[in-house]
Order: C-alpha cells, then structure tokens, then sequence
C-alpha cells in the first residue's frame, strides 16, 4: 500500500477515538423544547419568519435572509413557536433564537419525491444546498452554496471530501462513512458536478481503515472517485494542510482553495446535500458524538438542530467521574462551556466531556523559547513571537509574524511547556489588526 | 452538581504532558552518566562541588526570586540544572568562594536581573563560569585533583588533554579510546565524553533538543580542526566540546528558534572553538565561543524568519 499522505509540522495528540467509534448512530429523544439560533452560521444573520403562537412543522422555514452569504434555518421539530428571544449561544454570544415547544407526537419527515439527482445543473444544485440551510458541518458552519460558487476565472478541479476527522474523540464522520457511504458518494458526486470538477477525492486518515474499505468497495465501480489514506496527524483535515496532504498544491495566505483549483467539504456537508437533493430535506438535524472520559455511555446520535446538550448528556447515561470541561466541537478547537444549557447548532460535531484526571491544568509562564511551537505549526507560523508581540500590544508585529494566517489549530498550545494558551493571544491580535485596518480606511 | 467544577478556557483543550518542569528533569537525567562518572573518579571532590553549585544556585534564585517579590519557581527545576551544568564545568580542587561567586553571577545577574528563565541572552551557567575564568584570582590549579585519590587513573597529575591542542600536539596526549571513557583532567565533566554523549542521545530522543545544533558544532570543529592541520577528533573528545554541543549551546532560551538560524549559530560556535582553541588558550574556548554565539541569536531569530505556507518568494 502507497504511505499515507500527509503534511509538515502537526501533532499527534491522545486520540481516545475508541471510546465512541464502534456505536452506531442512533436517533436522540426529541427533547421538550428546542432553542434554534436564527444564525448558525458565517455571514448574514436571518430574519425570523414566525412569531410566538405559530404552529411550525418539522423542516419548515423559519428563518431567511437576503443577503447572498447567508443560510436559512428551518425548525427541527413539529410545535408551536413559544417566542422568539435573544439566547447566548455555545460562545455565550447573544443570538436571537426562535423558541418552539414541542409536541407530544412527532411526525416522520415527509420525503418530497425524488428527483433525478443525476439530471441537476450546477444552478439546480446551489439552489438545493441554499434552500437547505447547508453549511459546512465540521465545525467552521460557512454557507455550502457559497462555497459552490467559485470566482469564474477560478475553475475548480477537483473536490474534496474531507473525511478525516482529525480531532480527537470525535467519531460522527466515521459512523457516517459507514453507514451512509451511498449517500456521502452520491453527494460527493453533487458538489463535483455543481463546480464542475472532474473528480472526487475522499481523504480519510489511516486510524478508520474500515471506512477506507467501506467507501472503496461502495465506490469501485466509479471512475471519478478516489479514496486516499492519509496519515493520522493533526490537523490533517484543516483545508490548506488537506489539499496539500492530497494534491502537493499549496493555498496562497490569505486566499481560499479555488485559487489552487479545489473545493473541499466535510462527510457530513455532503450527505445533507444527497438528502436535501434526493428527498428535499433540509438541514433541521444533524449526527454529532457525545463523548469522554467523563459521559457514562459515549455514542454517536442524530440530533434536532435546537436540542440543548444536557438531553443529549442524559441521553448518553449521564456524567461519570469529575467533570471538568464540557467541550461544544472537538478537544483541539471547540468552545468549553460553564453549563449544560448550549444548544446544538448545524456545526456542531460534538460534545466532549473531559475529567479531572485528564485535562493537564498548568500555569502561563513566560516563553522559554522551546521552538516547539514553530516545529508543530503547520502553517510554518512563529506563535511564539506572535504572542511575544501581543502581549507588548505590537499589532503590526504580530501581523508580520503571520497572525492572519493562523486558523487556530491550536499545535502550538499543545506542544508548549510553558503552558501559553497562543490561540486567545492570536484571536485578540486578529480583533484588534482588523479593528486598526477599518480605523484606517 | 456534576458542572460545578467546569472551568472555562480556551482552546486547546488538550496539553501535552511535556510541560518545562519534565525538561528539565530530562536535562538532569541526561546528566546522570557524566554526573556519575565524574562521583568515580574524584569521588568526595566532586560531591562537594555539585553539592556547593547545585546549593548555591537554588538558594539565589529562591532569594532573588523573594526580592523581586515574584513566586518561587525552583520547582521548574532551571536552578537545580544550571546548578549542575555549573558543577560540570569546574575542576575538583577549587575554592568554594568561586563557586558561590558564579553561582551569583549565573542565577542573579545574568537570568534573574535579565528578568527570568525565557528572557536570559545568555547561558546562565556557562556565563557564571567565564567571569570566574577571567575575574577570580583565587581559582585553584585546573590540572587534575587531589592526591588521595586511588592512583592509577589516566592523568592524575599533569597537563590536561587540552595542553596537547594543536597542529601535530594532539599525538603526545590521550588516546582516543581514553577521551571517551577515562580521562580525568580539566573540569569534573571530562571524564570521557562518551557519557556525555549519551545524556544528549538521550535529550534528542525525548525531543527536549534538537540535533541541529549539536550537529553542527561538532562537524564544524570536527573538519575546521584539520583544516588548521590539527586532530579533528581529538578536539571534539577533549575538554568540553561535547558538553558544550549538548548540554549549553542547545539551551532552550539562549539559542536561535529556527532551522536555518541554529544552523549558522553551530558554525559559529564551531569556528570560534577551533580558533580560540589553536590560536589562543584552550581554557574556556567552548565556553567563550557559546557565549559569542549566545550575542547572535536575536539577529538569527531575524534573518531566517521560515517562509510561510503558500507564501510566494518575491522575485
């Protein structure tokens, strides 16, 4: 077999992905009551559609916009809309929220008839994934059909499915391969023809062989879909590292892949847009992983957009041990929470919960120039001098040392003994760079 | 509750185990074959002087760190290593007031008032040791030890292998195999290099340095010595060279962050060992030459800034 693929710098952090990898993906309980962010994604926040006393039913459109970057909402459970508040979301950011009290019954989602998904334009299929509300479902929740609409003097080539699922304990795009790798090949094959590619790579990391195998046998037939095996490194599935693992092509700073001809999308982006294509559903639930040291009966769960994450826990059997970080997304990247009352949004691939006895607890120390953070950054940054330049307030130093170019994968903080957390450093110096760029403008 | 004791911060939420304090414990780890061989040969000599550096070194940073009304951080263990590195560097019949002396110059002066471990230009330990080399006139004889040790060791009297540098000298001295393994003259370190080599084997395969540096130096004296027309490895088993390339010029604060600068900083390191060496007095040369390599690294850390991903070479 080819070595798997793979990119410069990275970590190889604990990967625990064990814990949940073998539990098929099963439907969580619809809970009571669902909060549904009006924005869960980058880009313009909608407008609600309904107002308190409406009845609403399950995939029915609730929230729109009119600008282009933008994706809709729709509610994720047949109720009665309760009221339409601001909510702080998973980042505590205040979000208005359509409230809907659910009922007893829950109808199945009615199935539009099928439409010959091999008859659609490129136009047909954006249209599709804006209608949907798709955005990318690994965690970055940027609008699908924006994506799909590539510059034109940019032609894209190839598409990318990323299947790696780099962060650690996350498992949902595992289960999915493997229990829905029909329809992750048939939406693969969507995105291909709506930026008219001509061809499919699905990149998987070497630890899910079983999905490697899966997805190859379902797809052996198919002239224009490879599988690939890349290594298991963090963060393989970030898209510059991704394209490069996979093509050798390197995305300029500062500009998106279409500049190197490549469009990439997550596993669970392209089975929504199969099912919004084939059934017309739109994207009203999503599979995430509920997981950790600290979730008595970890497992992978098809969640109503909405849900708050305590259903989801009780759902899981529960706390175990001594809970000490409650993580919305992945270990690496996501947003540790103080309670149980977040709510399940599109990007949300999943809960992880982190006990005492597992979560290294240290103190800021200063920089003891180590390097370890410049060996590990795989956009061959300095964090170090970032931070040193941060913390001196030196915003164009920290800008000439590459803040802009960091996606904030976090490598540096792990590698670093002297426990410097260069995230929230590089998060302030991009605040206040682009707060400086429009004072100047 | 089961979520009274979440604690918000932010992301990563995974940390390596590998924090400064487990380094450091690397560092002397590493330094326990050199450290033991060197119990061997002078015995009670050497425990007094690891004992009076390692002392000294942790009780000025535990005061200075007291003054500076900052939190006491001997539990990173930097004292403790810079006390041992200093030990390492002095001979085994030396007046305990020099010792004291570089110890203060090493902790207080050159990181503490620098503003603390991360912020030092240079070596702290290597510094302590130069200033007693040039400014203590009480320094006792370098060439080998007292005379209650068991006799019969190579070089219990006389010169130090380092008398034997230079062109067509290097045959009158020690043989190779007797660098390696039992040489005793100089510094209570140089009883053989191979014990050193092996601490550094170890510190690059725990990843607490890198081989860049280390490499460098040692191929750089290794061919620039016979370049001049002198042993090229003669000088890289004699004196302290090899503690040098492992131990000191790879100090995680005082050399440069990127490839390309450590690079330079090795050849730089090297050149200056092999000239001092030959041309000037061998006492001290590797310390000198790190010491002139330590002033280069914030204009290395400048120079070979790495080019980022995608980032296009302006032509």
């Amino acid at each position: 077999m080819a070595e798997a693929k793979t990119f410069k710098g990275g970590i190889h952090p604990p990967y625990n992905k064990e814990l949940a990898s073998g539990k098929a993906i099963k439907r969580a309980p619809v809970p009571a009551e669902v909060i549904i962010p009006l924005q869960q994604h980058i880009g313009a926040p909608n407008e609600a559609l309904v107002s308190a006393g409406d009845r609403v039913e399950v995939g029915q459109k609730i929230g729109s916009s009119d600008a282009f970057v933008s994706a809709p909402v729709h509610s994720s459970v047949a109720g009665v809309v309760k009221e339409v508040v601001d909510v702080p979301n998973f980042t505590g950011n205040k979000v208005k929220s359509v409230v809907i009290t659910t009922d007893a019954e829950q109808p199945e989602f009615a199935k539009k008839p099928g439409k010959d998904i091999d008859s659609l334009s490129a136009d047909e299929i954006r249209e599709i994934a804006k209608e949907a509300g798709l955005v990318g479902m690994g965690g970055a929740a940027f609008p699908t059909h924006v994506k799909l609409t590539p510059p034109k003097d940019k032609p894209v080539d190839l598409v990318i499915i990323n299947a790696c699922e780099c962060e650690p304990f996350l498992t949902c795009d595992h289960r999915q391969m493997l229990e829905k790798g029909d329809d992750l090949i048939a939406g693969a094959r969507l995105l291909k023809t709506a930026v008219g590619a001509g061809k499919v790579i699905i990149g998987i990391e070497a630890n899910k062989m079983d999905a490697v195998d899966a997805i190859r046998s379902k797809a052996s037939g198919l002239s224009d879909v490879e599988v690939e095996v890349l290594e298991v490194k963090y963060p393989e599935g970030a898209e510059k590292m991704l394209i490069f693992a996979l093509t050798g092509r390197k995305v300029p700073p500062g500009k998106l892949p279409s500049e190197v001809g490549c469009l990439v999308q997550n596993v669970g982006t392209a089975i929504a847009l199969y099912e919004a294509a084939a059934w017309g559903k739109p994207l009203y639930e999503r599979v995430l992983t509920v997981t950790g040291p600290g979730i008595r009966e970890p497992g992978n769960l098809l969640a109503a957009i909405g849900t708050p994450i305590s259903d989801l826990i009780e759902a899981c059997g529960g706390f175990v041990g001594n809970p000490v970080k409650l993580i919305m997304g992945g270990p690496m990247t996501g947003w540790a929470q103080s309670g149980t009352t977040a709510n399940v949004v599109k990007g949300t691939s999943g809960v992880v919960v982190l006990t005492s006895d597992v979560v290294e607890m240290g103190e800021e120390t200063d920089c003891v120039r180590c390097s370890k953070c410049i060996e590990a950054c795989p956009m061959f940054l300095s964090p170090n001098f970032i931070v040193q330049a941060a913390k001196r307030g030196q915003w164009d130093k920290a800008e000439m040392w590459g803040a802009l170019d960091c996606f904030e994968c976090g490598c540096c903080s792990f590698e670093c003994p002297a426990f410097i957390p260069h995230v929230e450093y590089v998060r302030k110096a991009k605040a206040e760079i682009a707060a400086l760029k429009k004072k100047k403008e | 509750m089961a979520t009274d004791n979440l604690v918000q911060t932010p992301p990563p939420h995974l940390r390596s185990k590998e924090q400064t304090a487990v380094a450091m414990r690397d560092v002397l780890i590493a330094l326990a074959p050199v450290t033991i061989a060197a119990l061997v040969a002078f015995t009670y000599n050497a425990l007094f002087v690891i004992a009076v550096c390692v002392g000294s070194c942790m009780f000025f940073e535990w005061a200075v760190r007291k003054l500076r009304k900052k939190k006491v951080t001997l539990r990173d263990g930097s004292a403790a290593v810079t006390g041992l590195l200093l030990a390492l560097l002095m001979p085994a019949q030396i007046h305990w007031l020099n010792m004291i002396i570089a110890s203060f110059i090493a902790i207080v002066v050159i990181k503490e008032l620098m503003g603390g471990l991360g912020r030092n230009i240079f070596n702290p330990a290597l510094f302590g040791y130069v200033f007693i080399i040039t400014c203590s006139g009480i320094l006792a004889s370098w060439t080998g030890h007292l005379g209650f040790l068991s006799a019969g060791f190579d070089g219990v009297t006389g010169a130090t292998p380092l008398a034997f540098i230079g062109p067509g000298l290097e045959s009158m001295g020690p043989s190779y195999g007797s660098l390696l393994f039992a040489n005793y003259g100089g510094a209570i370190s140089e009883v053989g290099a191979f014990w050193v080599l092996l601490g550094g084997a170890y510190l690059i395969y725990r990843k607490v340095i890198g081989w860049v540096i280390p490499t460098t130096i040692l191929a750089t004296v290794f061919v620039l010595s016979y370049i001049v027309g002198s042993d090229g490895l003669y000088q890289i088993l004699a004196g302290g060279v090899m503690l040098g390339a492992f131990f000191m010029a790879t100090d995680w604060v005082s050399s440069p962050m990127f490839t390309w600068g450590q690079v330079i900083f090795g050849l730089i390191i090297g050149v200056c060992i092999v000239l001092i060496r030959v041309f000037g007095a061998p006492t001290g040369a590797v310390a000198y030459s790190i010491i002139i390599g330590n002033c280069f690294v914030p204009l290395l850390d400048k120079v070979f800034k790495p080019k980022r991903f995608g980032e296009v070479v302006a032509a």
